[in-house]
């Protein structure tokens, strides 16, 4: 019975100890939520969306840096996304035991982890220093190459869920490979690999290091992929390290904007995942 | 030995059949082959060769890397009829099944020796051509594997590899094999509703509608029923004799009674051996050999 009562102290040590833990981690992230909001919800307002960022002591807004932010984000993605999931399909579909694969496996997990102001720099290097100025593009490169590990490491993932006996039926139909993975095994996994594309998004719409190297920023209202642009969260580290209290609101929005935005893909992220099931 | 090998399996698209039919320059008249074709041709062909042997073979082993799962398999298939493979867990018969459909070589490391001669063609010829192959010798699995789209799709799926109908031939192929597979009154109002949502007896009889439509000449089924209710079962056993005289049937089974109800003959193996073959009811009344009767009697639990 002493057995059974020490037991039972044992586990509720235990499960005491894992909720505190809960609570601890929980408890940082409500207070991030709830300052970002408190901060930044009073700022929010119709010329957030409307102007562009302004000169110190003027009215303005965030538009520039959404548009900019899009852009960036965008192009990242769609730069990323197809080499991601091309990556992820050899590695499932094909080279599954293969040595190259396992060295592609092992190479992507470093990429995974890199540090993103190494890849900042790494793109300056490559593109700002040739073409001799900060653009869109350069940008956009920087964030692919954050985009593909993760998309590559889902999509993998996803595909190694799609049980062999549908690929082998498939083929037992007579279709070609290829036909098989477009039609039936890329079927079997899309909500997979769409939830890996979103949190994508997410981690690369947060990312200023390795814009600082490459998009850099820009005060003016501007679409030019090709020139320095506007984002948010270079805007935020700038304007939140201003003495000027109208570029700190403005910083405050932005952070709660970016915040908001993620948290929302991140939901449908999870939504589309359930579906799966 | 086979067709030419004038169509490269990269070069197959989506032609309807018939095209596939005059690029063959057959060399050996032995080597004529009956592909997939239209309904009424092929039920021409059917009674020319009614009781004919359909797959033979011959010295066939298999390899998975380096153990040996088949030790020189000698057998002749009856066009037209249902043979079961029985045995104990591991005998091969599984193997041996997904050799007629070379499914295996979807996997590096497995590979077979000797021949197995379908219509009077070597199909582990390197030039015969796997897809095309796998069209005429259609295939279904213990576990059912319904794709993740509409009934309607599931069925048109195979289809549209090899044929191209227009949307009232298809609407009409997909109810013919449904009805086929006596699963027709169960879906008619919801053939735009996903596959995977049915029941599992459902899904199977569904996984046979999609081999049936593509009109094979042969079908392979692992263990259709072993994942299914005895009611689902019984509707499986039903479609097999329905079928049993437009295709030549191959079942493997662990079910004895399945294989006494439904078989023409029998085939029993142990250890990657065929221990015997025959009629069924000699093999579950007289058999030769004493492991099979030992099997047959429960000896081998």
């Amino acid at each position: 019975m002493s057995l059974y009562v020490r037991r039972r102290i044992v586990n509720a040590v235990g499960l005491a100890l894992s909720m505190l833990a809960t609570a601890f981690g929980l408890f940082w992230l409500g207070w991030l939520l709830w300052t970002l909001v408190a901060q930044g919800l009073p700022w929010i307002d119709p010329s957030v969306f409307s102007q562009p960022t302004p000169p110190p002591g003027d009215a303005g807004g965030l538009a520039n840096a959404i548009v900019g932010s899009l852009l960036l984000t965008g192009s990242g993605i769609v730069i990323g996304t197809p080499i991601g999931i091309l990556a992820g399909t050899y590695l499932s579909e094909f080279g599954r035991k293969t040595r190259l694969a396992a060295v592609v496996r092992f190479v992507n997990d470093i990429l995974l982890s890199a540090p993103s102001i190494v890849i900042g720099v790494f793109v300056y290097e490559l593109i700002v220093l040739r073409t001799g100025h900060f653009s869109g593009w350069a940008g956009g490169m920087a964030l692919a190459l954050i985009v593909i590990p993760i998309v590559v490491r889902t999509t993998e993932d996803m595909l190694c869920l799609v049980p062999v006996s549908l690929r082998e039926a498939a083929a037992a139909l007579g279709a070609p490979r290829w036909r098989v993975i477009f039609a039936v095994v890329y079927r079997a996994s899309r909500a997979g690999i769409l939830t890996g594309v979103l949190l994508a998004v997410a981690r690369i719409s947060g990312e200023t290091a390795p814009l600082l190297f490459t998009a850099l920023n820009n005060q003016f209202w501007s679409l030019d992929m090709g020139g320095a642009l506007a984002n948010l969260p270079v805007v935020i580290f700038q304007f939140a390290m201003s003495p000027y209290e109208d570029w700190q609101h403005l910083a405050w929005a932005g952070a709660l904007l970016i915040t908001v935005g993620i948290l929302i893909l991140n939901i449908i992220a999870r939504v589309l995942g359930r579906a799966r099931q | 030995m086979a067709y030419d090998g004038s169509s490269a399996r990269g070069r197959l698209g989506l032609r309807p059949m018939g095209s596939y039919k005059r690029e063959q320059t057959v060399e050996d008249p032995r080597a004529r082959q009956s592909w997939v074709a239209e309904a009424g041709e092929s039920a021409e062909q059917a009674a020319g060769e009614s009781s004919a042997t359909c797959i033979e073979v011959r010295d066939l082993s298999f390899f998975y890397g380096r153990y040996q799962a088949l030790q020189a398999i000698n057998l002749e298939l009856q066009a037209r009829r249902v043979t079961a493979f029985i045995g104990p867990s591991g005998c091969g018969k599984s193997t041996l099944l997904r050799t007629f459909n070379r499914i295996y070589e979807l996997y590096p490391g497995q590979y077979a020796t000797g021949e197995i001669l379908i219509d009077g063609s070597n199909i582990l010829d390197k030039r015969q051509d796997l897809n095309l192959l796998r069209a005429r010798v259609g295939m279904v699995f213990q576990k059912p594997t319904p794709f993740p789209m509409s009934i309607y799709d599931n069925i048109a799926f195979g289809v549209k590899l090899y044929q191209r109908l227009s949307r009232y031939d298809m609407d009409e192929r997909v109810e013919w094999a449904l009805r086929k597979a006596a699963l027709w009154n169960e879906v008619k109002d919801k053939l735009k509703q996903s596959g995977t949502l049915l029941s599992g007896g459902q899904q199977q009889r569904l996984c046979l509608a999609r081999a049936v439509a593509v009109k094979p000449e042969i079908l392979l089924l692992d263990e259709p029923a072993s994942a299914l209710d005895p009611i689902s079962t019984l509707k499986i056993e039903e479609l097999i004799e329905e079928l049993k005289g437009e295709y030549t049937i191959i079942i493997v089974t662990h079910n004895m009674q399945q294989a006494a109800r439904v078989s023409d003959c029998t085939a029993f193996m142990y250890l990657g051996r065929l221990v015997e073959f025959a009629d069924t009811d000699t093999i579950f009344t007289r058999p030769r050999e004493k492991e099979t009767e030992d099997y047959i009697t429960g000896r081998y639990g």
